[in-house]
């Protein structure tokens, strides 16, 4: 951090030194030289972080390598990071007001790092033209608001989808429902035959319909909005109550106590992978973008999507959830500049070219028409799903609490207990309340 | 010195011996603060300055981002009420009694072996040392866990011998005993410690105790282990406070998480949680506040109880 605050020191002294030797009449360098009418090309070095592996960094490089052919004066130290680890960083740097020009951001963390005032309002270059957010939907563009403030935008889009792996289906025999118009229910006894069937991989492993998907909170969510209930509340609350956790549990109670979900103990060891990823489920629900991810890990190259269940036949209350947003500190000495690579990142065509549906669907329309769509292609495939489910995107994106972090993470551990058979619905209900009354506050 | 003794009294009088031994230890004083000094502005700035800091936040609200709020004893009176804080203790504790004994066991074994073995000793013990050496690196949690997953090794041995098949580490049941291996594995450094002990015990006490008709059973109770007692107390102390510690070997074989349902949550692992993932420090402060009581309390039961079955040599009988 201090190595680059002074290299930034020196690039501005030695960019002062250049313009004052301009004034003095020397027209000899007219590279750094402000001209009058356009924006200030002074040099600057801003920093940039995102989390992602080495395929997102290898995408990043190539754009910024553009980047850097379009804003010669600007120049990009880059860093980047696993998940879990970006976070604890981005928390010290907060500490120490040290924060990043530009970051990748995710939803769940926005609120708060927000609060604390840690990040840049955008909106007043959205304002001046900086950030050109004209090809954007403007409700997704709210999803990066708070307080009045913008401090983050949506880079990309995705929304849940249903994953199915043909062969696993193929080999047990059954029949996935309709799913324009099929019921929790219906995938419930999807699951079940797939179970049931008893089949086998090459290697002795049995063949399951899909793991518990009670276990995962950004279910439960969308199966809320499909109830009618708002999950977050502007102040902070929650919308539901215990009798609704105990109700979503027990959509599977039957599936877990006649062993047809996927074994928890196996589950568990593959991580990070999982059962769909090593071919032993049927189906998984998740976020669409996830498709190039699933089939990287899989090896299943034609992995199908599907829509997701619905509690009424074909309402499925879907939504966008911004996958990733770009954010700024608010400690940044160059705002300009940030403002120049958010825009760039966000809108530029070759950008979204190169990144294609990696990060989501892109949310600018220009970059999402120029991600090539080889027939058949994960990104084709991906952008198709959205432009089908189009019509069933009914709910504003849910803005997750503050602690929102913490409270995920403790769904998932008491849904493996659940699925151990070592806690009871109401259990689980109550014990994630309290966690959720420690970490919300 | 005759001279200062006879010095005509009016003039300025001349140091006595005693001032210039002061002054001269004053001075090898300052010159020892000097050469300390790296070491003492490290200690300050790097590890009594946290510490108190982490002191003083344990009394407040604080999420890194707004200054810290004082909440007085709230976060201890959170922790007990919280559950998982409850299970972090209950899982810590298992680790520290189960595998810090059975730990010192298997290094004393492999000493007494080696302390008898001639033939490629060096070879042996550096053999047995080595995974001392690499435990603590991340990479050895990661083999472990390759080991005990489904169809690994000990998979697979398992089934040979007939015991039904499944990994270890899909298992809330299995993974506390997979790291108590581990750490059991990890007994070089205190096997090394204890080498050098069993050197010191002079050999005639055991050729007495042959010619008296003692076998080896009686020999190891009545001469090895007394005559051993301050390096088994030393060993056990500070293995017991390692194992209090015990970080990196759950976070890899758990994916980071703690699980499977929450088996390996850690004291040190929640406490980590709390703080970088949820942004507690506070909370997570106050954790390591009584983490310190405790190990501290225990110290001192220690040294307390050490009067009674520490033997040091040269000792008053």
């Amino acid at each position: 951090m201090k190595r680059t605050f002074w290299k930034a020191v020196a690039v501005t002294a030695a960019a002062a030194l250049t313009l004052a030797a301009c004034a003095g009449g020397d027209a000899g360098d007219d590279e750094a030289a402000p001209t009058s009418t356009g924006p200030d090309t002074s040099p600057v070095t801003i920093n940039f972080t995102w989390w992602g592996n080495d395929d997102r960094a290898a995408r990043y490089n190539e754009a910024l390598a553009l980047f850097k052919t379009k804003y010669p004066y600007i120049t990009v130290q880059t860093s980047f990071a696993a998940f879990p680890d970006y976070w604890t960083k981005r928390s010290t740097e907060a500490a120490g007001r040290a924060l990043p020009d530009v970051m990748q951001f995710d939803l769940s963390y926005l609120r708060e790092f927000s609060q604390n005032g840690q990040l840049l309002d955008l909106a007043p270059y959205v304002e001046n033209g900086s950030i050109d957010l004209s090809n954007f939907d403007e409700n997704l563009v709210k999803s990066g608001e708070l307080d009045g403030k913008t401090v983050g935008i949506p880079t990309s889009t995705n929304t849940f989808a249903m994953f199915q792996n043909p062969h696993v289906i193929e080999a047990t025999g059954a029949t996935f429902p309709d799913d324009t118009k099929y019921t929790w229910d219906q995938y419930n006894d999807f699951i079940a035959d797939v179970s049931d069937a008893g089949a086998k991989t090459a290697d002795g492993y049995g063949l399951y319909g899909a793991v518990d998907y009670t276990g995962t909170f950004w279910f439960f969510i969308q199966w809320l909005l499909q109830k009618g209930i708002t999950p977050f509340e502007d102040d902070g609350t929650f919308g539901f109550k215990e009798k609704d956790i105990v109700e979503f549990l027990n959509l599977t109670a039957d599936l877990r106590d006649a062993k047809q979900v996927y074994p928890t103990d196996r589950n568990v060891a593959l991580a990070p992978k999982g059962g769909f990823t090593v071919n032993e489920t049927a189906s998984e629900m998740s976020w669409d973008n996830f498709l190039a991810g699933y089939v990287a890990d899989s090896g299943t190259a034609d992995l199908a999507m599907a829509q997701i269940p619905s509690i009424k036949a074909g309402e499925k209350h879907l939504f966008y959830k911004p996958s990733m947003l770009l954010s700024s500190g608010a400690n940044t000495k160059h705002p300009e500049a940030a403002a120049t690579l958010i825009n760039f990142l966000l809108t530029d065509p070759e950008v979204g070219k190169i990144f294609g549906t990696s990060k989501g669907v892109p949310a600018d329309s220009k970059q999402r028409a120029a991600v090539t769509t080889e027939e058949g292609s994960v990104d084709a495939q991906v952008i198709a799903y959205e432009e089908k489910v189009a019509d069933s995107v009914t709910e504003p994106t849910p803005i997750p609490v503050k602690g929102f972090g913490a409270i995920e993470a403790k769904w998932k551990s008491l849904g493996e207990e659940l699925g151990y058979g070592t806690l009871s619905p109401e259990d689980f209900a109550s014990q994630w309340f309290s966690e959720a009354e420690l970490s919300t506050q | 010195m005759t001279l200062i003794a006879e010095a005509p009294v009016g003039t300025r009088p001349r140091p006595r011996p005693s001032d210039v031994r002061r002054r001269r230890q004053r001075a090898e004083t300052r010159a020892g603060y000097a050469f300390l000094a790296p070491w003492l502005i490290g200690f300050v700035v790097l590890t009594a300055g946290p510490m108190l800091t982490s002191l003083y936040l344990s009394f407040t609200n604080y999420n890194l981002f707004a200054p810290p709020k004082w909440i007085g004893l709230d976060n201890f009176r959170l922790l007990f009420k919280d559950p998982n804080y409850l299970q972090a203790w209950k899982v810590t504790g298992t680790y520290v009694i189960f595998g810090t004994p059975l730990k010192l066991a298997a290094a004393l074994g492999v000493a007494m072996l080696l302390n008898t073995a001639h033939r490629g000793k060096g070879f042996y013990r550096s053999s047995f040392y080595a995974p001392s050496l690499i435990g603590a690196s991340v990479s050895i949690a990661i083999v472990w866990k390759a080991m005990f997953i489904d169809h690994g090794i000990v998979d697979r041995i398992q089934v040979f011998f007939g015991f039904p098949e499944g990994g270890w580490v899909g298992d809330p049941s299995r993974t506390m005993p997979m790291l108590i291996m581990l750490t059991i594995w990890q007994f070089g450094a205190p096997m090394v410690i204890f080498l050098a002990g069993l050197k010191q015990i002079p050999n005639e006490l055991y050729e007495a105790a042959s010619v008296d008709g003692a076998g080896p059973g009686r020999k190891f109770l009545k001469i090895t282990l007394p005559m051993l007692s301050p390096v088994i107390f030393f060993n056990l102390l500070l293995e017991t406070i390692h194992a209090f510690q015990v970080f990196a070997s759950a976070f890899i074989i758990s994916n980071g998480t703690g699980g499977p349902a929450r088996s390996t949550l850690f004291y040190t692992l929640y406490l980590y949680f709390r703080g970088f993932q949820d942004f507690r420090m506070g909370y997570a402060s106050a954790m390591a506040w009584v983490l310190v009581v405790v190990v501290g309390i225990l110290t001192l039961i220690f040294f307390r109880s050490s009067k009674f079955w520490v033997h040091y040599s040269g000792e008053g009988k």
